[in-house]
């Protein structure tokens, strides 16, 4: 319900809903809308401009992820949520825009999602959402689509497309076990549990992708947010998607793709093709580096202090400029988690 | 040192060696046979059903472990990052060398805010357990870990050790 959607009273960056389209239940219509108003943008540009050259406005946007609320009052993650609001409030330049990369609640539960929609509607500045597990499997998403709209999503800004894709579906495990919700919810839970097998975005997403992209000029700037990463990771804590290359193969018709995600509660980059991947502090917990060989070890995070609630956790934004490029910029609570490079800057 | 010391230290050494084997050999023979395979089989499934309750505390089934929904797998999924091979060590937090029981229960008392476990419980034996096992092979090194998290002995897609269902996720 697009409804739901917040956007400020106040639009001092002038991001009106005309341009900042947000795409709803009426996925089609609102991304024909989304598309043709990028189109228009671009063609008045590119009359003047170097066709070969993207046609990005700079501007900022924020991400939020994974804040695992639970349902008891005044829980410590509710505050370190609000924090993360404050901090990204306090962004300068300010985003244009944040998207929040899945798990907001820890069980599934609606009082967990409302409660972290409360918190999130303190942002000076409209959000959008993709849904993590956690929110995801005590009811099939069914109280998340209510509240934050379609599962996929897309919308063009400032020259930028931007897809948002659930992938987090898993295979059916519950009904031949007989599991309840509850059970099925908690089976979820469980990073390790060998019970729900690899998560995917499957052939909804899949179709939605390729209509999506499909009369995009290869030149387009993409970004692209998913729950888990679009590459392999370590598998066994789901930090991967089944069928990220078939996504990597719908979108290597692009020049440049980012992709950012959560999930894994740590920075993380690594670079496949055309596509560039970041992933997102959490506000919750850290998780430790699974023990694998990574292509770029320097976007490793610090070792966390366990007596520091809000060490290892944070925001971050990226910095969009002429030409598709994009600089991303963690947000630690403690500044002291990123390592020199990672400090100045990563380069996605 | 002399010749003469040299010579009457070896000398005093042989003695003590006799006495030793003497009394050595006036003890009841307390050898036995190596296990059966049955009875090393009914070993490993005792350990084994340590690491299996030692997973689910882990997870959180003892509720008086938590008073804020956190369980010890939040932060150490497949207990990544708890290191057992590095304890005893110095913890920073505790100030002082601590054996991994101590950990468990900072841990337990701090950020999950819960009821510490008695020391010498079985819950905490089992805690250590599923811990260790995890790790097992890994090279004892007390002190600091250079690594964030070491290496856990796993099997393709599961918990590393074979279990029944109890509702929170098992091996098939």
């Amino acid at each position: 319900m697009e409804d739901e959607i917040y956007v400020p009273e106040v639009d001092p960056y002038n991001i009106g809903r005309r341009e900042f389209v947000t795409v709803s239940g009426k996925a089609g219509l609102t991304t024909m809308i989304a598309g043709a108003i990028g189109l228009n943008i671009g063609m008045v540009k590119v009359a003047t401009a170097d066709p070969e050259t993207p046609q990005v406005q700079p501007f900022t946007f924020a991400i939020i992820s994974d804040s695992h609320l639970y349902s008891i009052p005044d829980h410590k993650f509710d505050g370190i949520l609000a924090d993360s609001v404050d901090k990204v409030n306090s962004i300068r330049p300010t985003p244009d825009f944040v998207i929040y990369c899945g798990d907001i609640a820890q069980n599934g539960r609606q009082d967990q999602l409302e409660k972290g929609r409360k918190i999130l509607s303190k942002l000076t500045m409209p959000i959008h959402f993709i849904p993590g597990e956690h929110d995801w499997y005590l009811d099939l998403g069914v109280v998340w689509r209510g509240m934050f709209g379609s599962q996929h999503w897309s919308f063009d800004h400032k020259g930028v497309h931007f897809i948002g894709l659930t992938s987090i579906l898993v295979r059916d495990f519950w009904t031949p076990a007989h599991m309840s919700p509850v059970e099925r919810m908690t089976a979820m839970e469980m990073l390790e549990s060998p019970i729900a097998g690899p998560w995917g975005i499957r052939e909804e997403g899949l179709d939605f992708l390729k209509k999506d992209v499909k009369n995009l000029r290869g030149d387009q700037p993409v970004v692209i947010f998913t729950h888990g990463p679009l590459w392999d990771y370590y598998p066994r804590w789901n930090f991967q998607t089944e069928d990220a290359p078939e996504v990597r193969q719908i979108l290597s018709k692009f020049r440049h793709v980012m992709s950012f995600h959560g999930h894994v509660h740590q920075t993380i980059f690594n670079k496949i093709g055309n596509m560039s991947s970041v992933g997102s502090l959490g506000t919750a917990w850290p998780w430790p580096y699974p023990n694998v060989k990574l292509a770029y070890p320097q976007s490793r995070m610090n070792r966390v202090d366990p007596a520091n609630i809000e060490d290892g956790l944070g925001v971050q934004h990226i910095d969009l400029e002429k030409g598709f490029k994009g600089i991303w910029h963690g947000d630690p609570f403690d500044e002291d988690l990123l390592n020199p490079e990672m400090r100045s800057g990563l380069k996605v | 040192m002399t010749h003469e010391f040299v010579r009457r230290r070896a000398l005093s050494g042989a003695a003590l060696a006799v006495v030793v084997l003497g009394i050595a050999t006036l003890q009841p023979v307390s050898a036995r046979a190596p296990f059966t395979a049955a009875e090393l089989a009914e070993q490993q499934a005792a350990l084994l059903k340590a690491v299996d309750h030692g997973r689910d505390l882990w997870h959180g089934s003892l509720k008086s472990m938590s008073t804020n929904g956190l369980a010890c797998g939040n932060c150490h999924p497949d207990a990544a990052a708890a290191n057992p091979q590095t304890f005893p060590k110095y913890q920073s937090d505790l100030g002082r060398v601590a054996a991994l029981r101590d950990m468990i229960n900072w841990c337990i008392s701090g950020p999950l805010g819960g009821k510490t476990l008695d020391p010498d419980s079985e819950d905490m034996v089992a805690m250590e357990a599923y811990a260790t096992y995890l790790y097992r092979g890994t090279t004892m090194t007390p002190g600091l870990a250079t690594a964030q998290t070491s290496p856990i002995v796993v099997i393709k897609s599961g918990t590393g050790y074979p279990r029944k269902g109890s509702g929170i996720g098992y091996d098939k």
